[in-house]
Formats: C-alpha cells, structure tokens, sequence
C-alpha cells in the first residue's frame, strides 16, 4: 500500500460523534494477505451491532487493529470519537474488549485475575469488581482458580473484565464461543441489558442466528472487505423473496406462472409452489400471482411469504459476492 | 456499501470522561500495577517454592546439619560456622544458584503474560505498555532481594555465632587474630605443634619425624626418640622461626567474616541476583517465551561465564570483557576464596581475564539498561 495514513483527527469532537467505532480506509496485511481491506465501518452508538463473516474473514483482525493490539497500515479510525492510536489510552479508557479466547493466569482465581486487570485501569476499577462479578453471575465462582473455569465460565469472566472500566463500547469477539444453550441465552440477555444501558456492544460471530436475535444493526465482511453493513431489518427488506403458493394444480400453476414474469425460479411441491423472487420485488408482486392464477382457474388456498432470515440473507450476499469477485 | 445513516437512532452523544487524574498514559506504573505484579508471581507456588529452597533452605538446612553434627560428635565434626563455611555457601551456592533463580523469575515475569493470554486483556486495558513492562522490575526485585538477604542473614548468623574458637591453620589449632608478636609468643609456648605442623621453608635444626593428626595433636612415630635429646630452648628457638616464616599467611585467616566482608558479600550477591532477574526478564520479553531464554541463563552463568572468564582469547579479549559474569567477577569482595577466578586477596592472586573496575561497572550498568531496553521495546511493539 502506498499510502501510509494512520491519520488521527482531533481528539476534541470527543462526545459529539454519533459513532461508536468509525473507520475509514482501514486496511491491515500480513504479508501479501489482506486481513482487512478498506474497511469503511460506522458502528451506531448505543446499539448491539453484529459483525459477522465467515471464518478466516478478517473479523478478528479488525478489532484487534481497533484495539491497538496490532498496527493498521492505512486508514483512519477512532473510538467513542477518539482517534486511535494516537489517543489510544483515552479511548480505551471507555471500551471494554474480549478478543479470540479469553484466557487468564490459570493459577490465579477470577477475582485475582480482575484485581491484574483492574489496576492497569482507573482507580474507580477497582471498585467495580464484586458488581462485574455479580453481573455475569461468577460471584460465586470468584476464589475458584481460573485453571477450574469451563470455557463458558472464562467466558463470562472476560465480559467482567470488560466491564471494569464501566464501558460506554463493549467489543466482544465471538461471545457465544463455547457457550452451552443455557448460557448464550443469559448470554444474549447480558448483551441487550448492556444496550439498554445506552452502552454500545459490537460483536462478531459466525452464529448469525445469535445475532440476528441480539442485533439491531449488522455489517458483513468478506475477504477482509466489508460488504454490507446496516440495520437488519433494511438489509433483509432488500432480500430475495420466496412465496409460498397452496394451489389446486401445481403442475398447471407453473406453466402458468413460467411464461410470466415470476418464472425464473419455481418448485413444484405436492400442495403447491414455492416462487424465489429477485431481491427488490414488492409485495405487489403477491397479489399479481394470485391474480395470474386465479385467471386460469387454478384455486389458490393460500399465500405465504416466507421470512429471509439472516442466514440466508448472508448466504445470498457472500455467495454473490463469490460470483462477482 | 450501504449506508447505515437510517440505523437506530444513536444514543446521546454521553461518554463519562475518562476519570480525571487517570494516568494510564503515563510510562511509570502505578502502586496498585506492581503489587498485583507481585501477587502473580507470588502465587506461582513451584517457582516460589524453588526460590525459598536455594536461597534460603539450601544453606539453612546445611548449616542446621553441621549444627547437630557438631553438638553430637563434637571431636569428629567442627563448629557449624566460621569464615570457611561462609566463603563456601556464599560462593559455592548462593551465588551461583541465585543468578539461575532470579533468572527463572525473570524469564517467567517477562513471559507469562504472553503465554497465558493477559497480554491482550492489558494492552485492551489503555495502559501504556512501557509501564506494564516496568512494574514488573519492582514486583520481581521485591521478591527475589528480600529472599536473598534473609537466606544472606541466615548464612551471616550462624558463620558469626557458630564460629570456631580456634582457627585451624595447616591442621594447627592457633588463636584467631594474634599480632605477629602474639604469635610468636603462641609459637614459643607451643613449640612442637609449631615445628612439627607449621611449613617452613628452608633448613630447620631440630630434625623430628613428627606431624600433627586430625584432632590437632603432635604425633610422633614409635621407635623414634622424639624431641628427647632437644633442649627446651633449641625448640623454642627453631618455633620462633617457622612463626615468623608462616606470619604473613596467618594474617590472612579469619575466624569468622568481619561486618564490612559480610556488607560487600551481600550486596555483591544481590547485585548478581538483580542482574539475574533483569537479564531474564529482558530476554523472555523479548522472545516471547520463558524455557529457552531460561536455558540460556543457566548456560551464561555455568559454562559462557567460567569459561570467558578465565581464558583470554587475543582477538576476543574485548568482547570477553562484555561479559556480565567477568564483570561480577571483579567485583567479589577480596577476601572471598576463588570462586570465578576473582577475590582471593588481590594482585597475583586473580586469574580472570584483566579489566578495570570502570569498565567492569560500565558493563553491568550496560547489561542492566540494554537487557530492560530491549525488552521494553518488544513488548511495545509486539502484537497482542
């Protein structure tokens, strides 16, 4: 890369930025490999924000670059409004991060481990330690030695440490990792009660379910470049639609509908249809089958127009991409 | 890429100050930084366990062996003390397995972090990594001096207060600390233990097949006539000569350590153990790991150092005088035995590779700065 920017803007529009992360250029290499290319993220404040990708996507790299663990080598970004690196230790004096695994001095116990952790921070952290052990429900766990914790409990123990600083940015990479059921659901509770704390949570996962229930915003990354980023609900409304038709002759009803504009992509099943429509049909769409079919005397005893999930909305966009690419 | 301008609202621009006063910038750590550095490493039970052993069991359980051995077969075994025992633990054990203690501190210091994944949880933590490698410094030296000093102390006590009323010079049990004069009164009243123990250089008139045994007893052959056909006065005559002849080396024995050797000796080992420590925190940061950078102290301090201290190579000479350990060497107090070559009383009695004691405190200041230097460095811009 020829430019070598790691610009840092001023550090005294600190509160007025509206955005939790924001990068701009952001690219990071190993070598000839691109881990992150020209990541341009705007992260909401006060949101659960999901950034998922497939493995060996670049996930973790960004945020270590965000967190100042390794160098970007290009690009600008800052945090709660603060560039980094060059204000690194003002901006993650409000960020709390867990980044891969979390792991601790096995030998020590929770509460020693949070003690470590506690003085590299703010005096007032030291404080805070019983309430984040509290929180995550290790208070009585907390004189146990690490080396006894199950994943799931080391887990938990890194969103502790996170929560030291009294974080207005939670970056946690795959939280649910490890998780059995029962804890990613206490999980996914701790992360929306930490939203509605006005605290922003930006998380990467390849669990898109999880995400999908715990997000309100999302950005996808492929090959180390983001490819979409926005709130769930607008980039699955720009989805391809798939509709469900009960008919009387689903032989019949696809020759019909096969000369019609709605013909691309058709299954027949035994009670009826199932019509994928390209991303940006509107609901019209529907009743215009209806009317086809109902023109030709096929009896229509119902529509149904099936939810794109998340999944299949990332399978959809990162398998184009593929073509594209 | 599409937009995320219609995103949910963002929340009020609200972020807490950072605490005033937070000084996380800063490269000096904080009070609470080291002694939570110290508990980590305290908290490492095998590692403290082998510090507490060489420093301070090693030489406790010695000296408490020689105690009961002494209190039970007094005849067979020696006072438990003395100037001897002292030189010996000092430089046969504490000072050698001091360094390879305080280098395995440093090397895990410098290390654990890294291995067992804190690293990153700091970094992410604002705190400049300069002051999360400095800490460390002060919470291993609080760890390994106080050590030191109390298995130091140990040693120290029972040399002074077990100490040999007699010293036991060429197998002759003499009074410690007499004048030349004094001395040649002792000879004079003890004048067979003199002629028949003492070494004399030259031709002696009194001519008796004697020699003193383990206990310090004249012993002289059966069917000899011993010292029959020898007048007193010829005996003392011949004792007064050996004294004088043996005066000069006398000097030299101490019943026990004097207060100033025991002050250089300990300060001479804790130095050698804070270069330890320094050296293998340095070197663990800066490779990342803790068992080869250990491997390379005990390699240093057992065969580098005693090698390229004693041998000097021409066209390496200055490069041996870099050595830490030849340094350290010229700096063991005078009246300690040869324990690297160094001490033993001086001129003619060193066979180290020559240097100057500038040059030798030149040397351990630059080991002590570049070693935390270099380690400073990689932890800084090491990726988390």
């Amino acid at each position: 890369m020829s430019t070598h920017t790691i610009d840092d803007t001023s550090p005294s529009n600190v509160s007025e930025s509206e955005w939790a992360v924001e990068t701009h250029g952001l690219t990071k290499r190993f070598g000839d490999n691109v881990a992150v290319n020209d990541v341009e993220l705007l992260v909401p404040r006060g949101c659960a924000f999901g950034y998922l990708g497939p493995n060996g996507a670049g996930k973790t790299t960004l945020i270590r670059v965000l967190l100042g663990l390794t160098r970007a080598d290009a690009g600008t970004m800052s945090l709660l409004g603060v560039s980094v690196p060059r204000h690194r230790d003002r901006a993650l004096a409000r960020v709390g991060a867990i980044v891969d695994e979390p792991r601790f001095h096995g030998h020590l116990t929770g509460r020693q481990n949070l003690e470590i952790l506690a003085a590299a921070r703010e005096r007032d952290a030291r404080g805070r330690i019983d309430s984040s052990l509290e929180r995550v429900g290790m208070a009585h766990r907390a004189n146990d030695r690490v080396s006894k914790y199950s994943m799931g409990m080391r887990q938990r123990l890194g969103v502790a440490a996170c929560l030291l600083g009294d974080p207005q940015l939670l970056i946690l990479d795959e939280p649910m990792n490890g998780l059995d059921p029962a804890g990613m659901h206490e999980m996914r509770d701790m992360i929306l009660s930490l939203v509605s704390e006005d605290r922003t949570v930006m998380l990467s996962s390849h669990l898109l379910d999880e995400v999908e229930r715990t997000c309100d915003a999302v950005a996808i990354v492929d090959s180390g470049k983001v490819i979409r980023q926005g709130p769930i609900s607008e980039l699955l409304a720009g989805a391809a639609m798939e509709v469900h038709v009960g008919c009387s002759s689903p032989d019949r009803a696809r020759s019909v509908l096969a000369t019609s504009a709605f013909g691309e992509k058709i299954d027949v099943e035994s009670t009826g249809l199932s019509i994928h429509l390209p991303s940006g049909t509107g609901k019209d769409a529907i009743a215009e089958i209806n009317r086809l079919l109902v023109e030709d005397g096929i009896a229509v005893y119902h529509l149904e127009e099936v939810q794109v999930s998340l999944e299949s909305w990332f399978l959809q966009v990162t398998s184009r991409l593929g073509e594209n690419v | 890429m599409t937009s995320v301008a219609n995103s949910p609202a963002p929340a009020a621009a609200k972020v807490t100050n950072p605490v005033s006063r937070d000084t996380r910038g800063s490269w000096i750590p904080n009070g609470a930084m080291i002694r939570t550095r110290i508990m980590e490493l305290r908290k490492r039970r095998g590692l403290m366990a082998a510090m507490i052993v060489v420093n301070v069991g090693v030489p406790t359980i010695f000296l408490l062996v020689r105690i009961v051995a002494h209190i039970v077969a007094p005849k067979s075994y020696g006072p438990a003390g003395g100037y001897d025992i002292f030189s010996n633990l000092v430089v046969g054990i504490m000072y050698f397995f001091g360094f390879i203690v305080a280098a395995t501190l440093g090397c895990t210091a410098g290390s654990v972090d890294l291995t067992d994944g804190m690293f990153r949880h700091l970094v992410i933590t604002g705190r400049s990594r300069l002051a999360l490698y400095l800490a460390r410094i002060p919470a291993g030296l609080a760890l390994i001096v106080p050590l030191v000093a109390a298995g130091f102390t140990i040693v120290c006590a029972v040399c002074v207060f077990a100490a040999p009323t007699k010293i036991n010079y060429q197998g002759v049990p003499v009074p410690p600390g007499l004048s030349a004069t004094g001395f040649n009164h002792w000879a004079e009243s003890h004048p067979k233990e003199a002629v028949c123990g003492l070494p004399y250089n030259g031709p002696i008139g009194v001519q008796v097949p004697c020699f003193i045994n383990g206990q310090g007893t004249v012993i002289i052959p059966r069917g000899t006539p011993g010292f029959k056909n020898i007048s007193p006065a010829t005996l003392k005559a011949e004792a007064l000569r050996v004294a004088e002849q043996n005066y000069a080396a006398y000097q030299k024995l101490f019943l026990y350590p004097s207060v100033p050797l025991m002050i250089r000796t300990g300060l001479w080992i804790e130095l050698e153990a804070t270069i330890g420590f320094i050296v293998g925190l340095g070197l663990a940061s800066l490779m990342g790991q803790r068992t080869v950078p250990v491997v390379l102290m005990i390699v240093l301090e057992v065969i580098l150092t005693p090698v390229f201290s004693r041998t000097a190579i021409p066209h390496l000479i200055n490069a041996q005088r870099g050595l830490v350990g030849l340094a350290m060497a010229h700096l063991e107090p005078s009246a300690l035995p040869h324990g690297l070559g160094g001490g033993g009383g001086g001129p003619g009695g060193s066979t180290l590779v020559p240097e100057s004691l500038t040059v030798g405190i030149c040397v351990i200041v630059a080991w002590l700065v570049g070693w935390t230097a270099l380690g400073a460095w990689r932890m800084v811009k090491r990726d988390a």
